[in-house]
């Protein structure tokens, strides 16, 4: 996912000036991807949250102690965010990936066996055993049912811990955050 | 796991010297984590140097505008090589832990399935070592340690 440009930074301007506009397009960038990843079948949403995750999390661990107390607690929440988002996306991408693996096993046991099988009428199953791979097939196949699980169970956590966020009034509080900071600086009571 | 240094920064300095400060703290902790990281045996390694390698990637898209331009095109592409190699190395790290740990919880009967995805992984680690290998190499060689400092020291250099 390409970041969106951030508009009007000045490079002899103030850090906190420029970080300011840094969080608040990348704290957009990560609320917009709701709630279109509350749908657990939105995997490149999802994937791109997490980018969105990782980039609003960076700016806040460098620039956080300018906006005061909450954008330190926000970098840990951000932080939280990403792990879980990213774990999503290890399920998501060995769950295809596992898939696969047991796929070739089986196409290659079948092959195997047709041609053990030679000019029979039929294949006899008891030619199973016989299979280069046929104590493999269950491991991968349990494997495949645990990352499933595991990805439905880390899914809602993600949607217990995004419903947490917003309660606690996340975004707002960080707009707020780095907007008291902004009225500081320009001598504001 | 890798935590980041924390820097010392001022709302109201300039962004140039924030720029300059940051990215040689950033790259300094990068080349840190580079003795060993093609030692298998020890995966934090190549995860530390790769959580650094993003962390500095970070920092020069955060501070991009404080760069001359065409020196931080190509050094932002070499940092993201090496992140990249870096990541390739790491996930069947990754992968061949959680499969030993998921392992573990298996019967017998279960468990030569995954011991036989475990040695696909390996082989794959194997892979993405000598291309991790290949990478520092180039990274050496084009100097991109050096470049780095020079970025940042252009940076500074430039504050009115």
């Amino acid at each position: 996912m390409k970041a969106r440009r951030v508009k009007g930074l000045d490079p002899d301007g103030a850090l906190a000036d420029n970080a300011e506009r840094i969080v608040r397009v990348r704290l957009d960038e990560l609320c917009g991807f709701m709630p279109a990843a509350a749908d657990p079948d939105e995997v490149v949403a999802l994937h791109d949250m997490r980018i969105a995750a990782k980039r609003l999390r960076y700016i806040l661990e460098v620039t956080g102690p300018c906006f005061g107390p909450y954008a330190q607690k926000a970098t840990k929440m951000v932080k939280n965010l990403q792990d879980l988002l990213g774990e999503i996306h290890d399920c998501d991408v060995q769950i295809p990936e596992t898939a696969a693996f047991a796929a070739q096993l089986q196409a290659d046991d079948a092959a195997a066996l047709r041609a053990a099988a030679g000019d029979a009428d039929d294949l006899d199953p008891a030619l199973l055993k016989q299979a280069p791979h046929a104590r493999e097939h269950a491991g991968l196949a349990a494997l495949q049912t645990h990352l499933r699980a595991r990805r439905l169970l880390l899914f809602d956590r993600f949607l217990e811990l995004w419903g947490d966020y917003e309660r606690k009034g996340f975004r707002a509080r960080l707009e707020y955050a780095v907007a008291e900071r902004s009225g500081a600086s320009i001598g504001a009571p | 796991m890798a935590k980041a240094q924390d820097i010392d920064v001022e709302p109201s300095e300039p962004f140039r010297l924030a720029a300059a400060r940051v990215v040689r703290v950033r790259t300094a902790e990068l080349f840190e984590y580079g003795d060993g990281v093609l030692d298998t045996r020890d995966i934090e390694r190549v995860h530390d140097m790769r959580v650094a390698s993003r962390r500095l990637r970070a920092v020069l898209e955060i501070f991009a505008p404080c760069f001359p331009p065409s020196e931080y095109k190509g050094i932002l592409r070499d940092v993201k090589q090496l992140a990249d190699a870096l990541g390739e190395r790491r996930d069947p790290d990754v992968h061949i832990d959680a499969l030993q740990d998921f392992s573990r919880a298996l019967s017998a009967a279960n468990k030569p399935g995954v011991a036989r995805l475990i040695d696909e992984q390996r082989a794959r680690q194997t892979r993405g070592n000598e291309a991790l290998a290949a990478t520092l190499e180039r990274v050496h060689e084009r100097g991109l340690h050096e470049r780095l400092l020079a970025l940042a020291e252009a940076a500074e250099a430039a504050v009115a």
